[in-house]
């Protein structure tokens, strides 16, 4: 036991390090080169103090909650890893402890389940599921193999932790203000790690905005003049670490039409040469061959642009014509007297290491002959200089056509790739936004964990999944039902990280969940069954990876459509949103998610019925089985109060229990019950249960204080979920630690 | 019925032997023919392949069963009967000779197919045969130069699908010659010489250019009734511009060949391209024959495997360890010290300083100096983050400059600096650092060393051609290998080092793979790739225009100016017609646009063939997979014979 209290207090004094340099992070660590160099780390404010001010308390909580929930997420993994590595040595010592310590709260559960009808053999399900908790169980089958097996697999683990933190201690994170059309902001955090697709889900959730292809996020530079949008896979921290720091930059999300138009009018950039009205007539099948025969070959076409085009002297304020040509390694001219043939033509600019952006009336500023000009710089360079290249086009249309060409030439693949997933983000979002308006019954659920899973497969840490699921539900969430659907799947993940340790014992984790409960599954598997075919075609891609990533995450909606008909629908679809986003990241905290889980699995056999009466009406309404609970109480008005509620029952339950966590969610759900103590008796047991009680804590203290806000909803729960982990239930970021080495003590102490 | 006497030549018994003369009746078969012919000759052996060859009307006699009254055969027909497969000497895109048998009896199109299969060519409905230039003077002794790859003891019977050994389609693995070819297939030759290039021939006009597609061999005919013999030399090339597919693990020795004819029509100025596309051009070169010296064909190993492969191997010598605090580890995974005295210069208006010489180190992605090596320690005088940065070599070997130029994006714009090194080796460590900095990638990087080789090479390269009497070393390559003879003639070998070097920067890191495939990426997105150009007459008008035929267009080039007139889009395309008789093609395209011309250089088949064949590689799709429609080629490219 001592190593392993060593190994513990190692790893604290890790996850200080880390905390340090989150701390950190808010004064540029890199103070490094020239003074203009400088990173400015809340672009769209003049100081960091300002930005600070600027945050609504909304917004502080939000930003709070992405900090800590980066940390919980790590700490409840290594705790859960410490716990696990626990557990091996103590195994070995005797035999019998590790085989009955974990099965001690999954007996539990699991006999509740037997003993009791259906709804409770769900609950189980829903434990077993968690595949992303497997992977620290697997220990405590090899303790018995060898010690040396045990030693490897620690270490293997360890270094797997150690290379993990570093990765994670070492992201850069930016506090960003976007500026929204209608004059207000949004502050969010924008970590290294995350491309603009990324932002742009994480502002649609919190925007509520229709999601089309046409969303964007650009820069303005008013020293220039100049505007660029983001393209999609670009990372967003990289260039807003140019800014100065006095900069007056700012960052915008709005529409802009032609950020996609070339991919849905192909004919006008590709064909430009012909007439308005051929080009307006274009079928449709003609427009996707364009689109094949430049954009799906070997190799990317660019449009042969070639036109009079002025250019800005350098340093002089005349502007000369010259004949620019577009190439894809370049823009080039045609010296006076000399032909255009390819030999003849001088390298203008290669686009290696500049950006082209629109620049705005530099008519008045620097005598432009008209105010369709466009610029190439290094997209460093935010002050006037020769290294600027300004270039004038006589007409909007002109200017439209080369900025495009030239964003073609420079990003090429990546370009159309931007387009196609935006596209798929859209269809998602109206397919939400149809199944909700053409079936209220319908519950979203489905459709939300796969493209969380999604997500997760994709993203290799929370962060990045937590803004996009947020993107979804929030689509959902704007219609009415569809936040419900989201906290299903947490729970999934959440319950199974508790019933694993059973599955571990019999052999391979994965085929434990059905076989311990063989008469509940049936349902759930049913009800997925029916539910994928729906969710593909929605999004072809969707339904497979959801499987693949968390097996978990299927299970949930069943589960959820059962509890939903029991009653209080709305308090339990709260509680689950917050435990679910909270937990997704970690994958560790499930342990407060078992709680609703429970509740859930009473009622299924409601659900049921409901489900294939949509299934027959629509596909899409399949997904949604959880929906119709949700929809229900769905009623924008109701949820708030609803909300409300579920927070504070955490927060009672949290007095009652020691354990913050865990209690709260038993209490509000009337089922819960058996889970509850299945969690305290895992507590006792190991690690698993531990991690958990932090996060439900959060969650429900910040819902808890953010009920009275309706409209931002959606974001504070999700915001509470992401607290939880690491605001605790004060809400104190500071005390985080603490209050985790409290949890740590006293679950160490009940053992 | 009567018997006729039916003369028949056959060539086993050599060329000088009096032809065979058979009784036949004019109700036998063919088979029959053949089986007496067999018999009188006497020769015991696998006459399987044999067929009749009818001399007169230039056509195959392949249909066993038909009477010679149905052949319309008379007493007066001299036939031939000899073998259908016979070798034939293929100029492949890379310059070198293989020998092979080929089919002289089928269409040209399978008898393709049946080369693609050895030669392990994936699509090969993209290629096709042609002609070679004739070659006026001493052809006897370039036959004699050209080393001849002989695939003909390579039974046809074994080419199955490559199931591969070794590495390579089981059929080369037979032998060491074999396996000798198949390495001449897969890997890029190495540069060649200059002179080379400049002495070969050169389409100097769009009308040259069109010429060559005038060679192109019917693909519905044999070989044989287009006049080619055995042993005769056809090039085989890559006619169609739409490369599906390419997939570098089945398609070794497709890329190759196809990067071979990218690079010699780049070479060759076949395709034109700008200076700096040129020097891009050059730089793919150089890079992807160095990566096919060192290691040639395999998967370059993950970068970013290799990293975390070092991680975890330091991470874990320290677990073995007693202390592992967080501080160690990242200690231990510290990235390698540079550091040294160099020279720095700040050009800057209106001063005249020259260079200064401080402590300087490399650190991550940045440069920092210190007035000493002494004070380091403290706070440097200025730091230089080279993320994002442009770097450009300027080197003078046999002058003994080692420059590197750093253009430092700033908000107010670039600053430039440069940094003098004193000799070779400190100037590839800290040029390969600069590198790396600016792509955002620190010493660490598993690619700092295969860097500093590389700029070691290069800076040999300009070594050995700076006075040319020295002979050059194994691996050095003559920068003028890897541009057309326009930009030899333009550059002297030290300036076209640099520029090639310019632009090696963006390529260096690419592995042999992707080189090749950028190599090919910008070479379809010149805009004048793809176009085969046709010099035609159109229907009312009075002078020769030229007609480029593109994978998706057909576009009208006026011959004086050399400007596009008009564009027709396949997709919009009715219908085509060819007039065998007059020798006129007509299109009609949608919205009643009718257009007719007749070929001036070119038969109208090769016309036809190039449209139908462009319109058949358009059907191609995923779900057929490599499965291939013969039927539809012939339909579309057939013309009367499909008929």
């Amino acid at each position: 036991m001592d190593d392993i209290d060593a190994m513990f207090s190692d790893l604290l004094g890790e996850m200080d390090l880390l905390t340090q340099s989150l701390g950190v992070e808010n004064e540029p660590p890199n103070a490094i080169t020239s003074p203009p160099e400088e990173v400015n780390l809340s672009p769209g404010f003049t100081d960091l103090n300002e930005s600070l001010h600027e945050l609504e308390d909304d917004d502080l909580d939000v930003l709070m909650a992405d900090l800590m929930a980066d940390l919980n997420a790590t700490e409840l993994k290594l705790a859960v890893d410490i716990e696990n590595l626990k557990v091996p040595p103590s195994s070995s010592a005797s035999q019998p402890p590790p085989a009955t310590l974990p099965p001690a709260p999954q007996g539990l559960s699991s006999y509740d389940a037997s003993i009791l009808p259906s709804p409770v053999s769900l609950q189980g399900d829903v434990g077993t599921p968690s595949p992303s908790h497997l992977s620290p169980l697997p220990p405590p089958q090899h303790a018995k193999p060898s010690m040396e097996e045990i030693e490897a697999q620690i270490k293997a683990d360890k270094i797997r932790m150690a290379l993990e933190k570093l990765k994670e201690a070492k992201v850069k994170k930016l506090v960003v203000k976007v500026l929204i059309k209608d004059g207000s902001s949004k502050t969010l955090m924008v970590d290294e790690r995350q491309n603009v697709r990324d932002v742009l889900d994480n502002l649609f959730e919190k925007t509520h905005c229709d999601c089309n292809v046409d969303w964007s996020l650009y820069e303005t530079n008013p020293d220039l003049n100049l505007e660029r949008g983001f393209e999609d896979h670009e990372n967003l921290v990289e260039p807003l670490s140019g800014w100065t720091r006095d900069s007056e930059n700012k960052l915008h999300f709005d529409e802009r039409e032609d950020k996609y138009e070339v991919f849905k009018n192909p004919q006008n950039y590709y064909l430009w040469k012909k007439d308005k009205q051929t080009l307006k007539d274009m079928r449709d099948k003609d427009k996707e061959l364009l689109i094949e025969e430049n954009f799906c070959g070997t190799s990317i076409k660019v449009p042969d642009l070639e036109g009079a085009l002025y250019l800005r002297e350098d340093g002089k304020k005349s502007w000369k014509q010259k004949l620019f040509l577009l190439r894809a390694s370049g823009i080039y001219y045609a010296p006076k007297g000399k032909s255009k043939t390819s030999r003849d033509l001088v390298c203008f600019v290669q686009f290696d290491n500049v950006n082209v952006y629109y620049a705005k009336d530099l008519k008045s500023k620097y005598k432009a002959p008209t105010d369709y000009c466009f610029v190439l710089k290094h997209p460093q360079i935010q002050k006037d200089s020769q290294y600027i290249k300004y270039l004038c086009c006589d007409d909007p249309w002109t200017l439209n056509l080369w900025v495009t060409g030239i964003r073609i030439a420079k990003y090429g693949a990546a370009f159309y790739d931007n387009y196609k997933t935006a596209v798929k983000k859209t269809s998602t979002g109206s397919a939400w936004a149809n199944r909700i308006t053409s079936s209220t019954s319908s519950s979203p659920s489905p459709a939300p964990s796969p493209s969380l899973s999604d997500k997760h497969a994709s993203q290799a840490n929370g962060h990045a999944t937590k803004p996009q699921p947020g993107p979804v539900s929030q689509d959902m969430g704007m219609d009415a039902p569809p936040p419900p659907p989201p906290p299903p799947p947490p729970p999934p993940p959440s319950s199974g990280s508790f019933p694993p340790p059973p599955p571990l014992q019999t052999s391979s984790l994965p085929p434990p969940p059905p076989l311990t409960h063989s008469s509940l599954p049936p349902p759930p598997p049913l009800i997925t069954g029916s539910f994928p075919p729906p969710p593909p075609l929605t999004h072809s891609s969707l339904p497979p990876p959801p499987p693949l990533t968390h097996s978990s995450l299927p299970p949930p909606p069943p589960m959820q459509t059962s509890s939903l008909p029991p009653r209080l629908p709305p308090q339990a679809r709260l509680p689950p949103k917050p435990a679910c986003r909270a937990k997704q990241p970690p994958g560790p905290l499930p342990s407060p998610l078992p709680p609703p889980p429970p509740m859930d699995s009473l009622p299924p056999p409601p659900p049921p019925p409901p489900f294939p009466d949509d299934a027959t009406e629509a596909p899409p309404d399949f997904l949604p089985p959880p929906p119709p609970m949700t929809s229900g109480p769905a009623s924008p008005p109701v949820r708030p109060p609803v909300v409300a509620p579920p927070p504070r029952a955490s927060f009672r339950g949290g007095s009652r229990n020691q354990s913050l966590p865990p209690p709260p969610p038993d209490p509000e759900f009337l089922p819960p019950p058996p889970p509850p103590i299945s969690i305290s008796s895992g507590g006792g047991g190991g690690a698993p249960p531990p991690p958990p009680p932090p996060p439900p804590p959060p969650p429900s203290g910040s819902s808890g204080r953010k009920t009275a806000p309706p409209p931002p909803r959606r974001t504070t729960p999700v915001l509470a979920g992401r607290g939880g982990g690491g605001g605790g239930g004060d809400g104190e970021e500071g005390n985080f630690m603490s209050e985790l080495m409290k949890a740590m003590n006293k679950k160490r102490g009940e053992d | 019925m009567a018997d006729w006497d039916l003369s028949v030549t056959v060539e086993e018994l050599g060329s000088e032997a009096p032809a065979l003369s058979i009784s036949v009746t004019s109700d036998l078969h063919i088979g029959g023919v053949i089986l007496k012919l067999v018999e009188k000759t006497q020769i015991q052996r696998d006459w399987s392949d044999h067929a009749l060859w009818w001399e007169q009307k230039q056509q195959w006699l392949l249909r066993t069963s038909w009477t010679l009254e149905k052949c319309e055969i008379h007493a007066d027909a001299s036939l031939v009967f000899m073998p259908q497969h016979k070798p034939l000497r293929l100029g492949l895109p890379n310059g070198a000779t293989v020998r092979l048998r080929a089919c002289f009896s089928g269409p040209v199109f399978r008898t393709l197919l049946g080369i693609c299969r050895i030669l392990n060519i994936r699509h090969p409905e993209e290629l096709s045969l042609l002609r070679p230039l004739e070659e006026k003077k001493k052809k006897k002794e370039r036959d004699a130069l050209d080393e001849v790859y002989d695939l003909t003891e390579v039974p046809l019977a074994s080419v199955s699908q490559a199931c591969l050994y070794n590495g390579m389609p089981a059929h080369f693995a037979d032998s060491p010659q074999t396996e000798a070819v198949y390495r001449m297939l897969s890997v890029p030759q190495p540069a060649p010489a200059p002179e080379l290039i400049s002495k070969q021939y050169r389409a100097a006009s769009v009308v040259d250019k069109a010429h060559i597609n005038s060679r192109w061999l019917d693909s519905s005919r044999s070989l044989l009734q287009q006049g080619v013999q055995e042993n005769d030399r056809l090039w085989l090339r890559f006619k169609y511009s739409t490369f599906y597919n390419l997939e570098p693990l089945y398609d070794v020795v497709r890329l190759a060949q196809l990067y071979e004819q990218a690079r010699w029509a780049v070479l060759l100025e076949d395709v034109d391209c700008t200076e700096e596309e040129m020097m891009l051009f050059g730089a793919l070169q150089y890079h992807i024959s160095k990566r096919s010296l060192s290691e040639p064909q395999t998967v370059t190993s993950n970068a970013a495997m290799d990293d975390l492969e070092t991680a975890l191997l330091s991470l874990e010598v320290k677990m073995d360890g007693d202390s592992n605090t967080a501080n160690d580890m990242l200690d231990n995974m510290a990235a390698p010290e540079l550091s040294d005295y160099l020279k720095i210069f700040r050009p800057k208006r209106l001063t005249l300083k020259g260079y200064k010489q401080y402590w300087f180190k490399f650190q991550d992605t940045g440069i920092s100096y210190f007035k000493s090596k002494e004070e380091s320690v403290g706070e440097p005088i200025q730091q230089i983050h080279l993320k994002g940065c442009e770097v450009a070599p300027d080197v003078n070997v046999a002058g003994q400059k080692f420059v590197i130029r750093l253009l430092i994006p700033a908000p107010e714009g670039m600053t430039e600096f440069y940094l003098r090194c004193e000799n070779e080796e400190q100037y590839a460590h800290w040029m390969a650092a600069c590198r790396l900095a600016s792509t955002g990638r620190s010493l660490a990087d598993s690619s700092f060393q295969s860097e500093i080789q590389s700029i070691r090479s290069f800076l040999a390269m300009q070594k050995t051609h700076g006075n040319s009497s020295v002979p050059a070393a194994d691996d050095a390559i003559n920068p003028h290998s890897l541009v057309s003879p326009r930009y030899q003639k333009k550059y002297k070998a030290k300036q076209l080092t640099q520029r090639i070097l310019e632009a090696y920067q963006n390529v260096a890191q690419l592995s042999w793979n992707d080189a090749l495939l950028r190599f090919l990426q910008i070479w379809q997105a010149l805009p004048d790739f793809g176009l085969s150009y046709v010099v035609v007459r159109f229907k009312g008008s009075r002078k020769d225009e030229v007609l480029g035929i593109a994978p998706n267009r057909l576009i009208r080039i006026d011959l004086g100016v050399g400007d596009v007139v008009r564009t027709w889009r396949y997709n919009n395309m009715r219908q085509w017609n060819v007039n065998w008789d007059i020798r006129q093609v007509a299109i009609e395209f949608d919205g009643n646009v009718n257009i007719a011309f007749s070929c001036v250089t070119a038969d109208c088949k090769i016309v036809h063939e190039f449209i139908g064949g462009y319109i058949f590689m358009s059907t191609r799709t995923k779900e057929q997979g490599d499965a291939l429609n013969q039927e539809l080629f012939h339909k579309l490219t057939g013309g009367h014979e499909a008929l």
